[in-house]
């Protein structure tokens, strides 16, 4: 029978198996995250670090005599890994909670989804300047190994016990929330934290344990997979993105969602692998991006009342830093000087960067829109220049306007999918949605898989000019930048502008005036789509290859962080930013992976201490510096501030 | 009238972003009395409860309770020392069932009543203690907003106007309720629009306008003071 | 009233809405007649802000028509509800800070230019809308702080300028919600004042709780409790309605 639909019953049902077991794991991970969003209201990314934590930590505990000899320690096996591990994860999330996530409760979301990325990067780098890409090995404990003969096929042991132990965590956990009294306590606090407090219970001190346990399940988790997957620094880099689609489809909030929809698309993807494999990493994320046409909230989910975009922006308006005509005019020639100053290839980098920052900023700082998925328009944008270029001949502008339409059209259909969910939602729908285009490249055949498309020719500039000429090459790169950059300066104050900014600051309130704000939404989106694509179609052609690490998730987190380090919502921010990360990319090579946690160190610093930005915090200082000077001329004359009028903080 | 003030508010002021709520309220509540903060909507009887409990920032001047000065305390704090809200939305949770929403708030002191004397003067509660919360009608939502925080042992109560939006026949059951509260010995204080039915219950009236008190007006004197409390809250 | 029924420039019809059962709003009829100003009134949580909220579309109504000149609006939302001419303001001052005072009216004012979309011109190809801007801004006394950003202003003034930018699209019918409410004696003077002053030609629904301004400028009262429609007249009339009066200060003894 099996044989009919061409596949045998030994690779159909080991699939099954497999997806089921990955399923587990979806389950174990999703309900952690669900819990930590639902109570703390934090996009927790860093629960797949944590995760591989968990597998470390148990690796750890078997080679305690290997790892401090002499002290005599014992080697601990699986079984008290399964009890330590998850207890010592546990602490390091409340300890986490107390010294970062707590800080930004108060903050935008956009504040605890970037903390908690800088946290990834930091632990998951750490680790991988220790360990490197290679995997450990860690065996299954003895009491677990062979395994029962189904007659069709062989089924070990531990992946018995596996599926068994992962179910019964999640019912317990799923029984302790809705049937306990702790559970009612997390509950009510999740509904009105406020009220809760206000009968006496220390509500912090609830985030702080919710986090610990959802962090701890990671945890648990990790230890888990430590036999069955390679434990290795990336193996929860890898997760967490599956993680955050599935609970965008569980429908976030539900616990009991998030179990469900977890163990269905574990077991979906090892049905695609039997009968589609060229699918199997994409089909979940496909899976979302359908149920997010059809059902926004997600399969369990309710809808949630709509939560304005966040108003993070660091710029003031008069300030001579946001006055595009002068930088434009300042960029023109420093920019003419720069390629004698540095080499041309980095100061090309910089400008490409830059410029794929300033897009950015224009969906994050001028709309308020958390796009993490970025990636995707510039690195499809550097496929298609780099293909149309070599395997087509196309002449460099016009690969690179290839480029820039493909990623405009990505930008619109992505948008189109994601504009209506906000927030966290909207980070980890773009996410999601970048992934796919990830993937595909992975497996397409035109993009060469891993080693990408090298050797791009740089052409001659409208059949001209030859770029191969370093200089050529620069100067056409800084026309570019200073063309995306006088766009965005232009949006930004276009009638266009001036309804986006209203819509950052207030939507109902634009709403209200009778402007559709999910339009503007889109159409800016687009935009920086599109000019995202301009500075990935001009990287690819620069650097003469395209490469997956254009379409990574780590690229979006470049922008972000360049974004973040130069001022969120300013104009100068992101080209500053970018400056700063090359350079700082630039001058600490000889540190090797160490980079990775300097950039998650600064995306950390810059969250919890200078959240305005080098840029943001530089106009604040100018402003106040006016002021003073403003100040001792009428200083004696200033009427005190009346009672109405005291100066509000933020109001609550 | 000899004993001490179990609370005491002085000079309390608040704040919603930069638009003043109180300027200034000033008014006591003794052991075991009723007292009610009368006023239109939007005088600042909910911001005054909400301030004493600790729920608002923005705040300045005294609140004192037991001689305890609570300004500037935790939520969590406050309620700890005895003193319990029940708020005019009601905030029965929806995802808690009646009889979690009832044994929500913890213990802090003992003397609170047990399930057998609540569901006594709740009886329609006993019924429906495993619905969920929200499923209950207007009245049977107050009723367990009220319940919820007797359990609790909590001295002074503080209801942001029970009797909301409710039928008149479950106006005056909650007032039967408030009459057994006092006889039990329980400190009350009530914020009401609805002044016929705070006046069965209360030692003393404050009018709220503005966000200060601007008469007092003891039990006693309310059928003399009829017409001018008509005048503070008539259409 | 029913002869004169097109003369009301919206009518509502069995209008309710429901939360997790509970009708905030149940079965209220409510007609205002064109060039009013209808008030209304009620006791906390008896639905006006719901009422509200849905003639704006920002709520869907759970059963209901909405019907505004002769055309039924029920389906739409609330973005084109306001370009047909029915604009709100909100309870809470609703101004966009970091803009200067100018350009929060700007923003109402560039809507009818139709270029909303066109990312490529000039901001300053909206200075054509100066003129208006500052005549708006003279009309609530603003003009001299043109150029501050908004949220620099004290409160009475944001109130002011919120009004300033519903006022710029000219509704047809304005829905003001507690346009009084947090303000000084002064400032409530002083809105009070320009909402009689932009009254003359056009519609205004208010839900307002000081009475005395209600008393000043309403045609028309409704009086909302518990959801439903308790009373509809002039305020004359309302003040003595004896259920009115229960419904303020409490049921009588039954």
């Amino acid at each position: 029978m099996f044989e009919l639909i061409g596949i045998s019953p030994v690779l159909l049902f080991g699939q099954v198996l497999i997806g089921l077991i990955n399923g587990v794991f979806y389950a174990m991970m999703s309900l952690g995250v669900a819990i930590i969003f639902g109570m703390l209201r934090i996009g927790n990314f860093v629960h797949g670090a944590q995760y591989m934590l968990g597998a470390f930590g148990a690796w750890y505990l078997l080679h305690l005599p290997d790892l401090f000899p002499g002290l005599g320690l014992p080697s601990l096996g699986y079984w008290w890994a399964l009890v330590l591990v998850p207890l010592g994860v546990g602490l390091i999330g409340a300890l986490m909670e107390r010294l970062f996530i707590r800080k930004v409760y108060d903050l935008e979301h956009a504040y605890g989804l970037l903390l908690t990325v800088g946290l990834a990067m930091v632990i998951e780098g750490i680790f991988n300047v220790f360990y490197g890409a290679a995997g450990q090995q860690y065996g299954v404990p003895d009491s677990l190994r062979g395994g029962v003969n189904l007659g069709f096929m062989f089924m070990p042991l531990y992946r018995i016990w596996v599926i068994v132990a992962g179910l019964v965590v999640c019912a317990a956990t799923w029984y302790v929330i809705e049937r306990t009294k702790l559970g009612a306590y997390l509950r009510a606090a999740t509904e009105n934290p406020d009220l809760v407090r206000a009968f006496g219970i220390n509500v912090p001190r609830m985030l702080m344990l919710t986090y610990a346990f959802g962090v701890g399940l990671a945890g648990l988790a990790g230890v888990m997979a430590a036999p069955i997957y390679q434990v290795s620094p990336q193996m929860g880099q890898s997760i967490i993105i599956t993680i955050f689609a599935v609970v965008v489809i569980g429908g976030m909030g539900s616990i009991f969602g998030a179990i469900v929809t977890g163990l269905m698309l574990g077991v979906v993807e090892g049905l695609t692998k039997a009968f589609y494999p060229q699918g199997a990493t994409t089909v979940i994320f496909i899976i979302m991006a359908i149920v997010l046409v059809f059902r926004p909230a997600g399969l369990f989910g309710k809808e949630t009342s709509a939560h304005q975009p966040s108003d993070i922006a660091a710029a003031r308006p008069e300030s001579i830093l946001e006055n595009g005509r002068l930088w434009l005019a300042v960029f023109a020639v420093g920019g003419s000087l720069l390629p004698f100053l540095v080499y041309p290839v980095f100061a090309m980098k910089m400008l490409c960067l830059a410029l794929f920052a300033s897009a950015y900023n224009l969906v994050f700082g001028y709309v308020g829109l958390l796009a993490f998925g970025h990636a995707a328009f510039y690195g499809s944008s550097a496929y298609v220049a780099a293909h149309t270029a070599s395997a087509f001949g196309f002449p460099t502008e016009l690969a690179i306007l290839s480029g820039v339409a493909v990623a405009t059209a990505l930008g619109g259909l992505f948008g189109w999918l994601a504009i209506r969910r906000q927030g966290l939602y909207f980070a980890m729908i773009t996410l999601a949605l970048a992934q796919i285009v990830y993937f595909y490249a992975v497996q397409a055949s035109w993009t060469n898989g891993e080693d990408g498309i090298q050797s791009v020719p740089r052409g001659h500039l409208f059949g001209i000019v030859d770029l191969d000429q370093p200089l050529n090459m620069y100067f056409f790169v800084l026309a570019i930048f200073l063309a995306g950059f006088a766009a965005i300066y232009r949006i930004v104050r276009s009638p266009f502008g001036q309804v986006l900014k209203s819509i950052r600051e207030n939507e109902p309130r634009t709403t209200s005036l009778g402007y559709s704000t999910d339009r503007f939404k889109l159409l800016a989106f687009t935009l920086s789509a599109g000019l995202a694509g301009l500075a990935g179609g001009t990287k690819a052609i620069v650097f003469q290859i395209a490469s997956l690490t254009d379409l990574y998730f780590m690229t979006s987190a470049d922008a972000l962080l360049m974004t973040l380090i130069g001022g969120v919502g300013t104009l100068l921010g992101p080209v500053v930013g970018a400056v700063v990360v090359v350079t700082m990319q630039k001058e600490l090579a000889t540190l090797g992976s160490w980079v990775i946690v300097v950039q998650g160190a600064a995306f950390v610093l810059f969250v919890l201490f200078l959240r305005k930005g080098i840029v943001g915090t530089l106009e604040d200082a100018l402003a106040r510096r006016a002021e003073r000077r403003r100040r001792p001329a009428d200083a004696p004359t200033a009427a005190p501030v009346a009672g109405d009028e005291v100066a509000a903080g933020k109001p609550r | 009238m000899t004993e001490a003030a179990d609370l005491a508010v002085a000079g309390l002021s608040a704040w919603y972003g930069d638009s003043q709520a109180l300027h200034g309220m000033d008014f006591a509540v003794r052991r075991g009395e009723v007292v009610t903060l009368l006023g239109r909507n939007g005088a600042g009887k909910t911001t005054t409860l909400r301030s004493i409990m600790g729920l608002l920032r923005r705040k300045s001047g005294h609140v004192r309770f037991a001689g305890e000065e609570l300004l500037g305390r935790l939520p969590e704090y406050i309620a700890r020392k005895g003193i319990a809200y029940c708020p005019e939305e009601r905030g029965i949770f929806s995802s808690l069932s009646v009889e979690e929403n009832l044994d929500l708030p913890p213990v802090v002191a003992p003397g609170g009543m047990s399930h057998a004397d609540i569901y006594a003067l709740f009886p329609n509660l006993a019924e429906r203690r495993r619905s969920q919360g929200t499923k209950l009608s207007g009245g049977e939502q107050q009723m367990l907003a009220i319940a919820r925080i007797l359990r609790t042992g909590a001295t002074l109560l503080l209801l942001d106007e029970p009797t909301e939006g409710l039928a008149p026949v479950i106006v005056k059951q909650i007032g039967q309720v408030i009459g057994q509260l006092k006889a039990r010995g329980l400190t009350v204080l009530l914020v009401e629009q609805n002044f016929r039915f705070a006046a069965k219950l209360a030692d003393r009236h404050y009018v709220v306008e503005h966000g200060r008190i601007v008469d007092t007006i003891a039990a006693a004197d309310v059928a003399a003071s009829m017409s001018r409390i008509e005048n503070y809250l008539k259409v | 009233m029913k002869a004169d029924a097109q003369d009301n420039i919206i009518e509502a019809r069995a209008l309710t809405k429901r939360f997790h059962g509970f009708a905030a709003v149940n079965d209220v009829d409510l007609s205002v007649r064109r060039h009013s100003v209808h008030a209304l009134i009620g006791p906390n949580g008896a639905g006006k802000t719901t009422m509200f909220n849905l003639i704006t579309k920002f709520l869907s109504p759970t059963a209901g028509t909405i019907v505004f000149n002769g055309e039924d609006i029920t389906p739409e939302d609330p973005a084109e509800v306001a370009r047909r001419g029915i604009v709100r303001s909100f309870q809470i001052s609703a101004i966009y800070p970091r803009m200067t005072v100018a350009d929060n009216v700007r923003i109402a004012l560039q809507r009818p230019l139709g270029t909303a979309f066109h990312f490529w011109k000039s901001v300053r190809t909206l200075d054509v809308l100066d003129a208006r801007i500052d005549a708006l801004l003279e009309a609530v006394g603003l003009l001299g702080h043109r150029d501050q950003p908004a949220g620099g202003l004290p409160y009475g003034r944001k109130r002011a300028l919120e009004f300033a930018t519903t006022l710029a699209l000219e509704p047809e019918l304005m829905l003001l919600d507690e346009p009084t409410s947090g303000l000084g004696h002064e400032d409530v003077d002083r809105i009070a004042e320009l909402i009689g002053t932009v009254s003359a030609n056009r519609t205004i629904l208010m839900v307002e709780h000081n009475l005395s301004v209600v008393a000043r400028l309403a045609d028309t009262i409704t009086v909302l409790a518990r959801g439903q429609v308790l009373a509809e007249g002039p305020y004359a009339e309302i003040s003595q309605n004896p259920e009115v009066v229960d419904a303020y200060i409490g049921g009588s003894d039954d």
